[in-house]
């Protein structure tokens, strides 16, 4: 695959968005999703905000919320610890509805020692947070998860995650198997 | 200059068709005493009044949308800087009460009483119109020009280090959850939107 080819689930991904009528994308790129970051970056229908820290991304989220307009934010399954706060005081004190969607690093067969903590980390905060998750693997559960994904974080005014892996991101674990 | 005294000179540029986010605490208490509107998020969560402003500015780009920030708020995160020095929304203004201290716990120093320059990191971090002023008239001079000079503004207002609480009587009296729903109702009604519906019957 060249350098510029799209792979079919980021074009899932991004297509879901848009049906999904997603307006802002705020991310901090890592490479499991890249192709979703540079599509995003490059799509005239969607404003992309790059962050330099997560913690930027759920504020972000909530004013176009409150605006009326729909937002999702990206980051690796990492990023949860980086936006704990934000994430926790919008819900808890605000029940500010909110999606994002997350890498799945730490995945079975994940050979990067430092990658693994944050497998071990994610659903953990998760939980804690009170956040409901869904794993997405194949491409035909990209547009459904999606879309349903809004439509529960409106439902219960509570933020929600999507975590990509398997098919779902740039090189799944197994492919070097 | 008190916080007050800087809240009373900006207050009358401010539209009823103006959208905000405030800081916490007696910033939030100030603005409420003065100009209680339900076009204010009181944005309960230190280091996300900017961007949660961001949100607004980018999603309704016709619309003057405003940040009171505290200095405490802004050091908290200092990262959203370097975003809005990316971004550049035309439509927001930013303005940093700065009294050097945490009020509302009591009064410990924060950085900005040592060697930090708020004004200064975001012209660094390539935000437009950076200023700081410290008395009233230059504040409602700086302020009202950055709300319709068709670019982004970050203005620093030094305010007087003190604590300066309302009784409990006239506190802002909402939680964030009402917050929410009255910030959330009014701007579906300013731009002729449904945010929250109801419930479907199935």
């Amino acid at each position: 695959m060249t350098a510029d080819a799209v792979p079919e689930y980021a074009r899932l991904f991004v297509e879901g968005l848009k049906e999904a009528d997603v307006s802002v994308v705020t991310a901090l790129p890592e490479s499991l999703l890249a192709s979703v970051y540079r599509l995003c970056a490059a799509d005239n229908a969607i404003r992309y905000i790059q962050v330099s820290n997560e913690g930027d991304m759920p504020g972000i989220c909530a004013g176009t919320y409150l605006a009326g307009k729909r937002a999702l934010m990206i980051m690796e399954n990492s990023g949860i610890r980086q936006c704990c706060e934000p994430v926790a005081r919008l819900a808890f004190q605000h029940a500010v509805p909110m999606v994002m969607a997350m890498s799945y690093r730490g995945e079975w067969g994940e050979q990067n020692w430092w990658g693994h903590n944050h497998a071990q980390t994610m659903a953990p905060i998760l939980d804690a947070l009170r956040i409901p998750h869904r794993f997405v693997t194949e491409h035909a559960e990209i547009k459904p998860a999606i879309r349903r994904a809004f439509k529960h974080a409106d439902g219960s005014n509570w933020p929600v995650a999507l975590v990509f892996s398997g098919n779902c991101v740039e090189l799944p674990a197994y492919a070097k198997d | 200059m008190r916080r007050i005294d800087a809240f009373r000179a900006i207050a009358p540029a401010i539209a009823a068709e103006d959208l905000v986010t405030t800081s916490i605490g007696a910033t939030w208490d100030d603005w409420w005493n003065l100009k209680p509107a339900d076009n204010t998020f009181f944005t309960g969560v230190l280091g996300s009044v900017t961007s949660t402003a961001l949100g607004l500015a980018v999603s309704l780009p016709h619309r003057r949308i405003i940040a009171f920030e505290s200095d405490g708020s802004m050091l908290m995160n200092t990262g959203i800087l370097c975003t809005l020095g990316a971004e550049r929304p035309p439509n927001l203004t930013v303005l940093v009460f700065d009294n050097g201290i945490y009020e509302n716990i009591g009064g410990p120093p924060t950085l900005t009483s040592r060697n930090t320059d708020l004004a200064r990191m975001a012209e660094g971090a390539g935000c437009l119109n950076c200023a700081t002023v410290d008395d009233p008239d230059a504040l409602a001079e700086r302020f009202s020009a950055m709300l319709d000079d068709g670019e982004m503004g970050y203005l620093v207002a030094k305010i007087e280090p003190g604590k300066y609480p309302w009784e409990w009587k006239d506190r802002k009296p909402t939680d964030g959850i009402e917050d929410k729903y009255r910030f959330l109702r009014y701007v579906e009604e300013l731009e002729g939107v449904v945010i929250h519906p109801g419930a479907p019957q199935n």
